[in-house]
């Protein structure tokens, strides 16, 4: 999978991108192309999927989903995709990599909220570029979609257990980066998985067998297929349960990690001497 | 000839550069391996669910990802590099040391397209010609010396029409931030990671004419399968002339206007 | 009667910069219609410098000697006026032109940063097509010179300043060229750097005839090295000679400065003063007059016989001041 961006590349424009976020939100005109830009190259690989899909299944159905239904699966992904979104790994990162440890060892909980403000701003700014434009798409490529009020109601816990899963993983993945110098590696590995399994390259359900099972079992697809699958009705109630207990048991274990390489990296970090 | 050991010596240095950061060199393999590995896993699980996609199958869909890489690491061997130091984020317009490139007695569009290369994208364009190969394997129809003839001068002449995309991109830098209208033309040309085909008409239209990335990675890997014609070569040849043409002009345009403005 | 191998007639740069305003309604008239102001960079500059001379190019920041440099090296076209370099229009952008000048800059590097200054060595070697067997001769005299045998095989980025300013130097003179530009060649460098590179450019055009035109923020720059400056202020030239005869000629006196020998109510004491002579500052028993250049002797020494100096020196007036004072005076 192609990124915009090589991976340092990427980080250094997000970490710019931020700062100016949180410092200028009064100057975000000049700097709107920017964050759009970044948000238009997130939303290319689900849209290329959805065209690629949307031709192959032609007047028929692959997998039991409809021309329209890939549609709204898509535009779905893309909404879902950027709400859930982590940019922990560059923010917490950062803060490991440029020596700004300290500020964890004194108020504990500031980074922690300092990285959560800025998720949130950034969010904000991306969903300005991205509804309309999803709107727009709608109105172009007829998506179908019958959401019951049961899906909808299933949707938003899975959707707000999506996004702290997918911000926890990139949490301790972060702090991993404390220790491990091999870390990009392991964030490149990160991305490509979250890609195959996540519903990006197609819905889960129509992955091939193996790939299948695998998606069924590890976390990614419960930081973003999952709630998309839900409102979509693609999922029936057995598969909702399962879904949800295998969803909070990885958000339980993103939070276990999390706490424990925090606590490991602030003894390492104090017992060097700071 | 001056400008031929030119080339070597800047590939020689550019290797020397990268040489210099060998922890780089691990992530890159880990990136190109994994890139292929979603690439390929990609298009299998498409062609998993049904076998041909207006007249491309999983083959001929594989040899066009083969295409996609190679011409990828084409553009990242050479003039993606050097591109980008002039235009780039970090680039020399940007920090201002333009003026070193503009007094060397030498040509500034050779200086800008060959300055700076990327010696690990050989490798990248090995992964993707593998893969081409073993795409075309298992193509069904005769592949005929006239193909491989057909698919070599498409490949060259889209790479051409590579060029001047981003040579005519690089051009704008000179009169704003025309680094923006990269990351954009990066983000659609990763559609020619599919064929044409395989998007709905109106888009068709588009890659081909307005933004003609579709033809860069298609129309080689069409060569093979028999989909491209004749007509559609000679086009794309005219085009890519015409392109660099076009996009060497506005390089020197852009570049007078620079030294005109500047202070 | 040799041809001067810089000529510089009438030169101007004017820029039209469109007037930026302030608040919502003015930027919404400047939709409209849009105003300009003119801006001269450069106007009407003539000089003349011979092959072998260092020259002084000298002014306030934004003055335009950076503007001028840019015209001669061929980076701007000038809006009028003629130029000509070595019998080069530079503007032309000649390679034989551009192969017979180089430019050096304080503030920005022309090294490939990642590896050792002897690649960038070689590659500019290549460029500017220098044959190999000069190229080893030049670049052995060079480093020699100026004393960096060990700083050939590590790495741009892990050299200091003052290091990577002698890469500069021998990157801009590797290739002989008759004419090299400097632009603040000294910024930033500590003091004994900065003496060491005068020395060299002073040894270095000694011995290759190489033409220098110097900008420098660093009046002692300019004092140990060019015998000739040129004043540029607003753009338009104001001086054109020897430093010293400016000096002579905007503040044509010395300064005397005197500490009184302490004793009881001194301070407080009329100080008898011969005519003609000023005081400029006072403070406790620290006194500075002005003289007239002629009279500082005589003065001086009557100085001695009325008052209880208990230590006394003779200074020319701070070149700077003399340089302030041309500045705001706008001419000579």
């Amino acid at each position: 999978m192609n990124s915009i961006f090589t991976h340092s590349r990427g980080h250094g424009n997000l970490r710019g991108g931020m700062a100016l976020v949180k410092a200028t939100w009064a100057s975000w005109v000049q700097y709107r192309s920017f964050f759009f830009i970044l948000a238009f190259g997130w939303m290319i690989q689900p849209l290329i999927y959805l065209l690629v899909w949307t031709t192959a299944a032609g007047g028929k159905t692959i997998g039991g989903l409809n021309r329209g239904e890939f549609v709204a699966y898509y535009l779905v992904l893309i909404l879902v995709n950027q709400i859930t979104y982590s940019q922990t790994n560059w923010t917490i990162g950062d803060l490991v990599r440029y020596g700004q440890m300290n500020r964890l060892l004194i108020r504990p909980l500031s980074p922690f909220y300092d990285t959560l403000s800025s998720e949130m701003a950034g969010k904000v700014v991306y969903m300005i570029f991205d509804l309309p434009i999803v709107l727009v798409l709608a109105l172009i490529l007829r998506p179908e979609m019958y959401v019951t009020p049961i899906n909808l109601l299933a949707f938003i816990p899975a959707l707000l257990l999506a996004w702290a899963l997918r911000f926890f993983w990139g949490y301790w993945l972060a702090l991993l980066a404390f220790w491990a110098t091999r870390a990009d590696a392991l964030l490149a590995l990160q991305d490509s998985l979250v890609f195959l399994l996540a519903g990006q390259v197609a819905p889960v359900a129509l992955l091939p067998g193996a790939l299948r099972t695998a998606a069924v079992i590890l976390p990614f697809r419960y930081m973003v297929g999952f709630p998309v699958e839900v409102l979509t009705g693609q999922v029936n109630t057995p598969g909702l349960i399962m879904g949800f207990v295998i969803q909070t048991g990885w958000l339980v274990l993103a939070l276990v990690l999390t706490a424990v390489f925090w606590r490991l990296g602030l003894r390492r970090y104090s017992a060097v001497g700071g | 000839m001056h400008y031929l050991r030119l080339i070597g010596l800047f590939a020689r240095t550019s290797f020397q550069e990268e040489a210099a950061y060998r922890a780089n060199f691990f992530l890159s393999l880990m990136y190109s391996l994994l890139n292929l590995g979603t690439g390929v896993l990609g298009v299998a699980v498409l062609f998993n669910q049904i076998k041909t996609v207006n007249g491309w199958d999983f083959a001929g869909t594989l040899a066009l990802l083969g295409v996609y890489l190679t011409v990828g690491a084409m553009r990242n061997l050479v003039i993606g590099p050097s591109l980008e130091a002039l235009a780039g984020m970090d680039g020399e317009v940007w920090s201002g040391r333009l003026d070193f490139t503009l007094i060397r007695p030498v040509d500034t569009q050779f200086l800008a397209s060959f300055r700076k290369w990327r010696l690990f994208s050989l490798f990248d364009m090995a992964l993707g010609l593998g893969v081409l190969g073993i795409a075309t394997m298992r193509i069904h129809s005769d592949l005929t010396p006239e193909r491989w003839l057909a698919f070599l001068i498409a490949l060259i002449a889209g790479g051409a029409i590579l060029y001047a995309i981003l040579l005519a991109f690089t051009a704008l830098v000179f009169w704003g931030p025309g680094v923006l209208f990269t990351w954009v033309f990066n983000g659609v040309f990763q559609m020619a990671r599919y064929p044409l085909g395989l998007y709905p008409g109106w888009l068709r239209l588009v890659l081909t004419w307005v933004i003609p990335v579709g033809i860069i990675t298609t129309a080689p890997a069409g060569a093979l399968t028999g989909i491209t014609s004749t007509g559609m070569l000679a086009g794309m040849i005219g085009l890519a002339i015409v392109l660099i043409f076009a996009s060497s002009a506005l390089f020197r345009y852009g570049l007078r206007h620079y030294k005109s403005a500047s202070s | 009667m040799t041809v001067p191998q810089i000529t510089v007639q009438g030169l101007s740069k004017i820029y039209r910069v469109p007037v930026r305003a302030e608040g919502l309604r003015a930027s919404l008239k400047s939709l409209i219609k849009r105003t300009y102001n003119d801006v001269h960079a450069v106007l009407d500059v003539s000089f003349a410098i011979e092959s072998g001379e260092i020259v002084g190019l000298i002014g306030p920041n934004g003055a335009g000697k950076t503007t001028t440099l840019k015209i001669l090296t061929g980076l701007l076209h000038p809006t009028t006026g003629l130029a000509r370099v070595a019998g080069f229009i530079p503007w032309q952008r000649k390679h034989a032109y551009l192969r017979q000048i180089s430019m050096v800059m304080g503030n920005k590097s022309q090294m490939i940063w990642d590896i050792p200054p002897m690649d960038s060595f070689r590659v500019l070697g290549e460029i500017y097509s220098v044959p190999s067997s000069q190229f080893k001769q030049t670049l052995d005299e060079l480093i020699d010179l100026l004393d960096m045998q060990e700083l050939l095989t590590k790495p741009v980025r892990n050299l200091s300043l003052g290091e990577r300013m002698k890469c500069e130097l021998v990157a801009g003179l590797l290739y002989r060229p008759v004419v090299m530009f400097l632009d603040e060649p000294t910024l930033g460098l500590d003091v004994s750097m900065q003496l060491r590179l005068r020395r060299f450019l002073a040894e270095y055009n000694r011995k290759s005839g190489v033409t220098i035109l110097l900008t420098s923020h660093y009046m002692a720059d300019v004092m140990a090295l060019c015998p000739r400056v040129i004043l540029i202020h607003h753009g338009k030239l104001l001086y054109d000679g020897e430093l010293g005869a400016l000096a002579q000629k905007m503040a044509p006196f010395k300064l005397v400065r005197i500490t009184l020998g302490a004793e009881n109510g001194s301070v407080s004491r009329e100080i008898p003063l011969p005519a003609g002579v000023e005081i400029t500052q006072r403070e406790n028993n620290l006194l500075t007059l002005r003289v007239g250049r002629a009279e500082a002797p005589s003065v001086t020494a009557q100085l001695l016989q009325s008052l209880p100096v208990a230590d006394l020196t003779v200074e020319d007036p701070p070149i700077e001041a003399v340089i302030d004072q041309v500045y705001m005076e706008g001419g000579v």
